[in-house]
């Protein structure tokens, strides 16, 4: 009742208007972005949230549910040759080409959960790794429908009806879009029951068992929730590219999209998409750093895998809880400076304070 | 036998090609407290586990009031009411007190979570005041109590308890038998496996002794506490533990 409860909702006020702020500052982003080079910096910040999208799933599936996967690239190149093949090949509308990606993706998120059922730790990683290699072998060997190794080209522009998206800027705005409402779907699933179950199961698994979690329903379910995702994801790219290739979809991809999530942290959506924006980044400094020549550009971008390896290692080292807990450190000192101190740290029991 | 809760009828069961219920038979009746003892590797876990369904058995049947769950999944065991406090606990470690308890109440239907969670505090009121730390910060014993507290949150009619009395000091276990007399008296059915025979029988209506996968001896617990052959057992006298743990090792 007292003073504690009306805390947490200034609490909650100040989230949310930090999240409008950040909103905001993504969606009038790309009307500051002029000049001879706006055409690439538009399109790499489009990587960025296409990025966002997916690892925006992996957070779902790996962060909350504790579920590993390195085999993510697969989804995102099954929603994209999916959407490419309904577009380009058989001359449908986008939103049709997208309708198959989410349906193929779905597909294949409940065929990788089948074996998350029986495999945890270590063999599921490998499970999922061999899903990731044998997709990205189909993608290569199915010529006939994704254009063998030489890739899938002449895949149209995203559009809704016969609104066209042509302008780099209508591509960003659309992209980052979606990656918005994929959070705020995210957002509802963790802050309720499925996310408590989800938690629950990285907590301990026969214990969600004995509370009367449905472990398989819940399992297969965030799967195909994430698959979805990275297949949704895949669309997007596919049209915004207008060519995809199997080299986009390998193993390499899938470990940097774990990256991103380790860093991120476990048990948030902001941190992995923090996350997936700096790694995404990494590749691209001359976004951050206008003017960088392009003999440095040229090095980071040989060196791109061991700069993440380096993340992955200094992350695990000095900030295992990654960019989510140490988030959560500041909130809380910012929190004890507001507030008085309520010696409570869980920022979830909003229950009436006195039993 | 109108009363009859729990009916356990030539149960077998086992993992991969190891049998370690080798026909089990017993039965639990309404406000009862009812243990079972024996050895280590006797299969008293796994008489549990395929009581919730957590392990299949291979044939026999398991019968709930008058219903047959001899093939149940555990959240649809936990939905008939039966609920499981599992050995070691399998708390939810990172999350709070509070989260924990919910989590119990997972299976139940929406707004019978706020009374059960009230009795859970009433009979632990440690965990009221602990509410919003995280489980893991606690003490064995209030982990042994969050455990029972959140089986009891889905409201059970029979509620099963698999080593409660683990890793426990002396005056923290007289503690949670207490809660469990308080639970019996207010007419909950119980079925307690124990590796304790001595306390288990003390606070039981009724025990079975299991030895390799089987019921070797029934009866009132003053009748099992007299009894020779479970005195032996206390002292450690037993010769059977040998071929007993070999099957330890995969079912515990």
């Amino acid at each position: 009742m007292s003073g504690r409860s009306l805390n947490i909702s200034r609490f909650l006020t100040v989230r949310a208007a930090i999240v409008a702020v950040l909103l905001l500052v993504v969606a009038v982003l790309p009307l500051f972005v002029t000049g001879t080079d706006a055409r690439y910096v538009l399109k790499v910040l489009t990587f960025v949230g296409i990025n966002v999208l997916i690892v925006t799933g992996l957070a779902l599936l790996f962060g909350y549910a504790g579920q590993v996967s390195l085999g993510h690239a697969a989804f995102y190149g099954l929603g994209a040759y999916a959407s490419a093949y309904v577009t380009a090949t058989l001359g449908m509308p986008w939103f049709v080409g997208l309708a198959a990606a989410i349906a193929v993706t779905a597909l294949g998120g409940l065929a990788l959960a089948v074996p998350s059922l029986r495999l945890r730790g270590h063999y599921l990683a490998m499970a999922t790794l061999g899903f990731g290699e044998i997709m990205r072998i189909v993608f290569v060997e199915a010529s006939s429908i994704t254009g063998g190794p030489d890739g899938f080209s002449g895949i149209p522009l995203p559009s809704l009806g016969s609104f066209v998206f042509a302008t780099p800027q209508s591509i960003y705005w659309l992209v980052w879009g979606v990656a918005a409402l994929a959070i705020m779907i995210s957002y509802n699933i963790v802050s309720g029951r499925p996310g408590r179950s989800m938690r629950a199961l990285h907590g301990s698994e026969l214990g969600a068992m004995a509370s009367g979690v449905d472990l398989v329903g819940l399992k297969v379910r965030v799967f195909v929730i994430s698959a979805v995702f990275a297949g949704v994801a895949g669309s997007l790219y596919a049209a915004t590219v207008g060519f995809v290739s199997p080299s986009t979809f390998t193993f390499h991809f899938s470990v940097v999209l774990v990256a991103m999530a380790v860093l991120g942290g476990t048990r948030s959506l902001a941190g992995p998409a923090a996350a997936a924006i700096l790694l995404t980044l990494v590749s691209f400094p001359d976004i951050v750093l206008p003017g960088l020549s392009r003999d440095i550009l040229a090095v980071v971008q040989d060196w791109e895998v061991d700069i993440y390896a380096l993340v992955i290692i200094l992350v695990v080292l000095f900030l295992p809880e990654g960019i989510a807990g140490a988030g959560r450190r500041v909130l809380g000192l910012l929190r004890r400076g507001v507030v008085e101190p309520s010696g409570s740290d869980s920022g979830t029991g909003q229950r009436g304070d006195e039993a | 036998m109108s009363d009859t809760v729990l009916q356990v009828e030539e149960l077998h069961a086992g993992y991969g090609h190891v049998e370690v219920l080798r026909g089990v038979s017993l039965r639990v009746d309404r406000g009862e407290l009812v243990t079972v003892i024996g050895a280590n590797g006797a299969g008293k876990s796994t008489l549990l586990k395929s009581i919730v369904g957590m392990v299949s058995p291979w044939e026999g049947r398991v019968v709930f009031g008058d219903r047959d769950i001899s093939n149940i999944s555990p959240e649809k065991a936990v939905r008939s009411g039966v609920a499981l406090v599992p050995e070691g606990r399998l708390l939810f470690g990172a999350m709070s007190v509070e989260e924990n308890l919910e989590l119990g109440a997972y299976a139940s239907r929406r707004g019978e979570g706020a009374a059960a969670m009230s009795r859970v505090c009433e009979l632990f009121p440690v965990l009221s005041e602990r509410r919003t730390q995280s489980a893991a910060t606690l003490s064995g014993g209030e982990q042994q109590m969050l455990a029972v507290g959140r089986a009891l949150m889905s409201n059970p009619r029979l509620l099963l308890l698999d080593e409660p009395s683990l890793g426990l000091a002396p005056r923290v276990i007289s503690e949670i038998f207490a809660a469990l007399d308080v639970l019996r008296a207010s007419g909950m059915t119980i079925l307690l496996v124990e590796q304790d025979a001595r306390l288990a029988l003390k606070h039981a209506d009724r025990g079975y002794v299991m030895r390799t996968g089987r019921v070797a001896l029934e009866g009132s617990s003053t009748a099992l506490l007299a009894n020779d052959d479970v005195r032996l057992i206390y002292l450690g006298g037993w010769n059977g533990p040998n071929d007993a743990r070999a099957d330890t090792e995969l079912g515990g």
